[in-house]
């Protein structure tokens, strides 16, 4: 049976012309295996499928780089020692994966070095900041402005995990919408990107649509009718960035949030890849 | 067979003409979990009967189980269910759900009204936002009620992500460990996630059962029979659910079917 086109996935010829780029893909995404890449190829493998269905040109992915930003006493000295290991999936996948680091706020002077290491040196493409786990820190801390300055002079990119969360914030280290707009606002020729658009995305464009220089990821929640005819008349189609959630998420849930919203064609091109290449320099 | 039973099977044999005649090899799909009318807390794209329907037609669903918000905010169920069965008979794709209420005055009669008068072939029912757990003794006497009028109850474990309700309706997941044997009745759960066991012998839906394999997983713990397609549409995009049932799972054809629509054909007897 020709399924090309039908039952809600637009043709490949159209998934084509979007020019995917996954701004937001997490296999493994809390440790990628004792070995230090196990965990991380099994879910890349288990994604695939997925990848090829939506053909997605790129995707990039949150390495862990030895910050302490996993609980794996183990695996974070693996990775000092052998700091290779952080970039064989690269090797493995060089025209399909993009990544940017881990970083950990709470350790300043060990995040910077490895903004050189990995950022200056290359290959890694900008930074991610979580919203769990021993690394998060809320963005609004004093350590996040040598941070984002040096991110800055690098022309790193910044993905901040953000979420509204009924009832309040699960961790102390969780960042909101609110709060990254207030660490934009101090650096207001930096982006970022508000990663889940605050989950409760009425709340969360909300928050940043008085902040240009943050732009809104599309993944991490149901895919709820409404949000990117939302975001797209709050901020303009040139603010909101396409991420899969993959594995954990769905090519479903989070491909038709963009594909089927009641937005123009080239809205959708901007949203898919257009946004997040302009913010890598890639064409 | 009752006019309006008889006015459903000529609509649907004119649909299935309709689409044979567009695509030979065209899947046939039922939605078994849909809502009309408004959702108090937001504006949905889809929020309309008619524009609800027409994407139904584009996507290629061909029919659709349709309960009410209306049923999970408003306390006059029988006024409810009388305006979604009037709604559900200005198109042939719909078939009315009724919102029961067992903790509420008087439920019983809304199970035959549903059944006597508007002739349906199921019930929903909101524990999480009529405030009662499922081990309360009326949910089963709601279950042999509707074995014996033939009705399936479909029980929507959630609607909304807990982490994103507004906070004057801040409605937990409904406690699945405390649903009792359902006995001859047809259960479905909607919108549940499945986390632990999985209650012997009910449905599920696919509306949230999420990641690029969740499907598929789920089909090496419970047989296709007993998984049908749902979107939760409008609340959720329906092109979410059937994107991950047709496309991503790469389930096999006969499994497939059967949880696109044979299932749903044969739990609701349509």
């Amino acid at each position: 049976m020709n399924l090309d086109g039908k039952y809600g996935l637009p043709s490949r010829k159209e998934l084509k012309d979007f020019r995917i780029w996954d701004s937001y893909f997490t296999p493994s995404f809390g440790h990628p295996g004792a070995d230090g890449s196990s965990a991380l190829f099994a879910d890349i493998e288990r994604s695939m499928h997925a990848i090829e269905l939506g053909c997605f040109e790129r995707l990039c992915y949150f390495a862990h780089v030895g910050l302490g930003t996993t609980t794996d006493a183990a695996f974070e000295t693996l990775v000092k020692v052998k700091p290779e290991t952080v970039s064989i999936p690269l090797e493995r996948w060089p025209d399909l994966l993009l990544s940017m680091i881990q970083l950990n706020a709470n350790d300043v002077p060990a995040s910077l070095d490895a903004l050189n290491r990995w950022l200056r040196d290359g290959p890694m493409r900008g930074v991610y900041f979580a919203g769990g786990g021993p690394g998060a820190l809320t963005c609004t801390h004093p350590n996040f402005h040598p941070l984002v300055e040096r991110i800055g002079e690098l022309g790193g990119v910044i993905m901040q995990h953000t979420w509204f969360k009924t009832g309040g914030k699960q961790g102390p280290g969780e960042s909101t919408p609110g709060e990254l707009a207030a660490l934009a606002a101090k650096f207001p020729e930096q982006e970022f990107l508000c990663a889940h658009a605050g989950g409760e995305w009425e709340q969360g464009i909300r928050a940043v649509r008085e902040s240009p220089n943050i732009l809104i990821e599309t993944s991490g929640f149901d895919a709820t009718a409404g949000f990117i005819e939302m975001g797209v008349r709050e901020l303009g189609a040139e603010r909101v960035v396409f991420g899969s959630h993959l594995p954990s998420r769905s090519l479903g849930t989070e491909l038709s949030k963009v594909t089927a919203a009641e937005i123009p064609e080239e809205a959708k091109k901007l949203i898919l890849g257009g946004n997040y290449r302009r913010l890598l320099k890639e064409r | 067979m009752k006019r309006r039973q008889l006015l459903k099977a000529a609509a649907g044999v004119s649909v299935l003409n309709a689409n044979t005649a567009d695509k030979e090899e065209g899947l046939k799909i039922i939605d078994t979990n849909v809502s009309l009318f408004r959702w108090p807390f937001r504006s949905l794209p889809l929020d309309t009967t008619k524009a609800l329907v027409e994407k139904m037609r584009t996507l290629g669903i061909n029919s659709a189980m349709a309960g009410s918000f209306e049923g999970v905010f408003q306390r006059d169920l029988s006024a409810v269910n009388e305006r979604l069965a009037r709604e559900c008979s200005r198109f042939p794709e719909l078939n009315p759900i009724g919102s029961i209420n067992p903790s509420a005055p008087g439920w019983e009669r809304d199970i035959v009204q549903c059944v006597d008068l508007h002739q349906m072939s199921g019930v929903r029912i909101h524990p999480g936002y009529h405030g009662y757990a499922l081990d309360e003794p009326h949910i089963a006497k709601l279950f042999t009620m509707a074995a014996d009028a033939n009705l399936v109850v479909q029980i929507a474990a959630a609607l909304e992500d807990a982490r994103t309700q507004n906070d004057i309706a801040r409605v937990p997941d409904v406690d699945i460990t405390k649903l009792p044997s359902v006995g001859d009745c047809r259960v479905q759960l909607l919108n549940w996630k499945p986390r632990g066991t999985i209650p012997s012998g009910v449905y599920l839906d696919t509306a949230r059962i999420d990641g690029s394999d969740g499907i598929a997983k789920l089909l090496e713990t419970i047989p296709a029979d007993r998984i049908l397609f749902g979107s939760h549409a409008p609340f959720l995009i329906p092109e979410a659910s059937l994107i991950r049932a047709v496309h991503e799972n790469q389930i096999a054809e006969a499994p497939l079917q059967k949880i696109l629509g044979e299932n749903a054909n044969r739990v609701f007897a349509l």
